[in-house]
């Protein structure tokens, strides 16, 4: 069990990283969720990593979406290389050893479903009814 | 009975010695009513006429034996041994089918040994029937599947085949339709009883004996029949089955709607078989009236044609083309074309597969802007002139029907064909006539083309001169009618639809006139018209003209066509700048000539009424919706009605309906028939307005179709089906092969 003296010193910490008392409640509010940690790294599309090992594994790695999404945040937009440091598949931060880069190797793009930009499949079935086209003078 | 083969040889020399005697010679005094027989089944008391066979008897008790080859409408072969029942101080089990009912006769339908032969049958049967129901097309509606379940036993002790395997015979080509797969047969010769006896064409048989014993058509050719696909029907095992729907559906998947056909004036009743919005099949429905539980096989296989060449969205015509463009922009053309037109000059044309709905609500529409012509497509004389003056023929329902009724030729001792091919242009009322012609010995005379009836008739030629010699009583066949009981004239629609048709019609009017006078039978009905469209009589019935002369004429600037695609006029015969408006279902004639194209739902797509040739009410049933923005076809007019500013006053089809039957009663009373009256009073009006001086007809009175060619395409529907072309295509190739039967013509 936490000792009183680490809540407060914990609460001070979480304060002082999200800018006092009012920053704290927005970060809340957007995140449901308020720790204090190390920034590991930030990727290309300015999500912020953190790590503390003080919270329990699991819940020591974490990302902080940037505010320029707003509240239209997904896991998706994550890129490949974090998502393997952040789900524990590996323990090396991609910003401290890179991935090799392949010209194969498509740009990362969030799930767009439900946006204009959504995937949609052709239909490979024969329609039911075949229309009549006028015919051509 | 007598004139089946092999006696029809026999029967073909008495049908032209003896025709015009055999009515004379018939018996008049009635029949004595026999006593009736006791018998017991189950012990249960039942009294049947004798005659009546044990099979018959048992369902009279209610108790259903299994049979494969025993069928209420072909002969007994009593070949296949299902119905095995026990009678009491009998040795072996009898064949109920084939065994008639005897005095104090004591039958056990499920007595020991009974089930014992049973089972032994289906243990035979399944000896060499291969055990491929889960690609079977018949799976699920087998009756040898069924029959197993009920009364087989679960296990064999015919082992053998595991080492030689089952019997395997080679599959038949008999056509685009029916598709076989001969191992499956079980020898029951339903098939072969069916195309001898009612169809009418030898084409099927029995070749070997025993497991050798092969079911086909000997030398490899084509069932070329109009019936064929009944066969489909009858064959209790998968052995024949459909080829359009080969591995398309099963029965427990689709949903069966009852319907009425369109495809001719018969009004056959059917059931379509649907599944995802998608129509799978078409059946039969059994009503003795009409069709018994036949179809021809355009009402069968031609709905293919309902999912190809339809209209699905709204065509307007920009530069000489069709655009597609929605229901407002059509519409609102449509209005301002209306709007700067004179009303009178506003007409309407109802083709063949026209609803009496959508035909009373376009009826009502034009009325209400001013337009008075309002026609079908088919002609029908209309005056007995031929001109404006003379007696309006169309105002007595009696001129028009078929009044005696389909079921009614089965009374009739002698029926004269008159510029018919009733074969082609209504299958099942040929098939009645030659039931007749099979079981009552039935004279039948042929005025017309020499064409193949299925039957043996008298053939009188197909010049008019004929006729007028049966009017004055100097034609041979004259005496036969005089002293025929029940004589049928039918008089076909083809020849009516040229200048001359009135001249025909007035002698023909003449001729039952005159056979009405020497029938000693005063209510019989002799005079009898075969209509070949389903909406001609619904739409006569609602006040429109037969035939497109008035909008010939008129020249109108506004021209509704619902669905109206037989080419009967062109565009040239309108207004020059007139607007066609075309309401249908597929894009044919109709659609090619029109301006503006609405799109409607065909027949299995909407509740729709309509009337046969016999003058009976039915109604049909949606069994799919319609394709695309399509709508139905009264819909289409109550709400362009709306746009045009004489809203008509039905918000719902039971508000159409009654209007329909505030026009004529008989729409009250669907799946009835009453009776036609006036007969004698319009013949007295016709013989007195008609011209006295004789016209002459120098046409011969020949029917359009005349080969089994001509019968498969005919409407925007079969005209747009695969399956019908497929089977033109092998008529063509029938006419090749040596081994096919020539058609007479």
């Amino acid at each position: 069990m936490a000792s009183f003296r680490s809540v407060i010193v914990n609460s001070y910490k979480i304060l002082r990283q999200n800018n006092g008392v009012i920053g704290s409640f927005l970060k809340l509010f957007r995140h449901d969720d308020l720790k204090w940690g190390t920034c590991i790294g930030e990727d290309k599309f300015g999500n912020k990593y953190y790590q503390n090992n003080y919270y329990f594994y699991g819940k020591n790695r974490w990302v902080s979406f940037p505010p320029s999404v707003g509240f239209d945040f997904d896991a998706s937009q994550v890129p490949p290389e974090w998502h393997r440091w952040l789900q524990y598949i590996t323990d090396e931060p991609p910003s401290t050893h890179p991935l090799p880069k392949r010209n194969w190797m498509a740009d990362h793009t969030e799930n767009l479903t439900g946006s204009s930009k959504e995937y949609v499949p052709y239909s490979t079935t024969r329609p039911k009814i075949e229309a009549w086209v006028p015919p051509k003078k | 009975m007598l004139r089946l083969w092999p006696l029809r040889q026999v029967a073909k020399v008495q049908n032209v010695l003896g025709g015009l005697t055999q009515i004379a010679t018939k018996s008049s005094q009635p029949v004595p009513a026999p006593e009736l027989v006791e018998v017991f089944i189950d012990d249960k008391q039942i009294f049947v006429e004798p005659g009546t066979t044990v099979l018959q008897a048992c369902a009279v008790a209610g108790v259903e034996i299994p049979r494969f080859c025993y069928h209420d409408r072909l002969s007994i072969a009593g070949n296949c041994r299902m119905c095995l029942v026990e009678v009491e101080r009998s040795a072996k089990p009898v064949a109920s089918c084939a065994m008639p009912v005897i005095k104090g006769m004591k039958v056990k339908t499920d007595s020991p040994m009974t089930r014992k032969a049973r089972e032994g049958v289906m243990e035979f049967l399944l000896v060499n029937h291969p055990l491929d129901c889960p690609i079977c097309d018949q799976g699920g509606e087998c009756d040898l599947q069924d029959q197993s379940m009920a009364f087989g036993s679960d296990r064999s002790r015919f082992t053998d085949n595991a080492f030689t395997g089952k019997r395997a015979v080679e599959d038949k080509n008999i056509g685009p339709l029916i598709k076989t797969i001969m191992t499956r047969c079980i020898h029951c010769t339903r098939c072969i009883r069916f195309a001898s006896e009612i169809a009418g064409v030898d084409d099927l048989g029995t070749s070997g004996r025993g497991t050798e014993m092969q079911v086909g058509t000997y030398v490899e050719k084509m069932f070329k029949s109009e019936l064929s696909g009944n066969v489909i029907d009858l064959c209790p095992v998968g052995a024949l089955t459909s080829k359009p729907y080969a591995f398309t559906a099963r029965p427990w998947e689709i949903r069966k709607i009852e319907s009425i056909d369109v495809m001719d004036a018969v009004g056959s009743n059917i059931v379509v078989s649907m599944r995802t919005n998608e129509v799978m099949r078409i059946l039969p429905r059994l009503n003795e009236e009409i069709n018994e539980e036949w179809i021809s096989d355009k009402t069968r296989f031609a709905y293919d044609g309902l999912k190809r060449q339809r209209l699905t969205t709204p065509f307007i015509r920009v530069n000489d083309e069709l655009v597609p463009t929605d229901w407002e922009t059509a519409f609102v053309k449509i209005a301002e074309k209306v709007k700067s037109t004179e009303h009178a000059s506003i007409a309407g044309v109802a083709g063949k597969f026209a609803d009496a709905e959508a035909m009373v609500c376009l009826k009502d529409m034009i009325n209400r802007l001013g337009g008075e012509i309002l026609c079908t497509e088919e002609s029908f004389p209309m005056t007995t002139s031929g001109q404006v003056f003379g007696l309006i023929l169309i105002d007595f329902r009696s001129n028009y029907i078929l009044n005696s009724k389909i079921a009614g030729i089965e009374q009739s001792d002698l029926i004269l064909l008159i510029g018919t091919n009733p074969r082609l242009e209504a299958p099942l009322v040929n098939a009645r006539i030659r039931k007749t012609w099979v079981h009552n010995e039935v004279c039948v005379a042929l005025l017309g083309a020499p064409v193949d009836l299925s039957y043996d008739y008298q053939y009188l030629g197909d010049s008019y001169t004929v006729l007028k010699d049966l009017t004055t009583g100097k034609h041979p066949l004259c005496q036969a009618l005089s002293k025929a009981k029940k004589p049928l004239i039918i008089l076909g629609t083809d020849c009516l639809q040229r200048d001359d048709s009135h001249i025909i019609l007035n002698a023909v009017r003449e001729l039952s006139e005159n056979v009405k006078k020497t029938c000693s039978n005063k209510d019989w009905k002799i005079f009898n018209v075969l209509q070949q469209s389903a909406s001609q009589v619904g739409a006569l019935d609602l006040g429109y003209q037969p035939g497109v002369q008035a909008v010939k004429t008129v020249k109108p600037q506004v021209l509704f066509m619902l669905g109206a695609d037989a080419a009967s006029f062109k565009r040239q015969d309108l207004c020059y700048n007139a607007t066609i408006i075309y309401i249908g279902h597929h894009g044919d004639y109709g659609a090619q000539m029109a301006d503006i194209v609405l799109p409607a739902a065909a027949y299995t797509e909407k509740d729709a009424i309509y009337v046969n040739t016999e003058g009976r009410v039915q109604i049909g049933r949606q069994a799919v919706s319609p394709p695309g923005v399509a709508r139905h076809d009264w819909k289409i007019i109550r709400a362009l009605s709306e746009i045009l500013g004489v809203t008509l006053p039905y918000d719902k089809i039971g508000d159409v309906r009654s209007r329909l039957a505030e026009i004529s009663p008989s729409f009250n009373y669907p799946g009835q028939v009453s009776d036609s009256g006036f007969e004698t009073q319009a013949y007295k009006l016709q013989s007195e307005l008609k011209p006295k001086v004789a016209e002459p007809c120098p046409n011969p009175i020949v029917p359009n179709k005349l080969k089994l060619r001509d019968f498969f395409m005919t409407d925007p529907i079969s005209r747009a089906s695969l399956t019908m072309a497929k089977c033109i295509q092998a008529c063509d190739e029938s006419e090749k092969n040596p081994y096919s039967k020539r058609e007479a013509v």
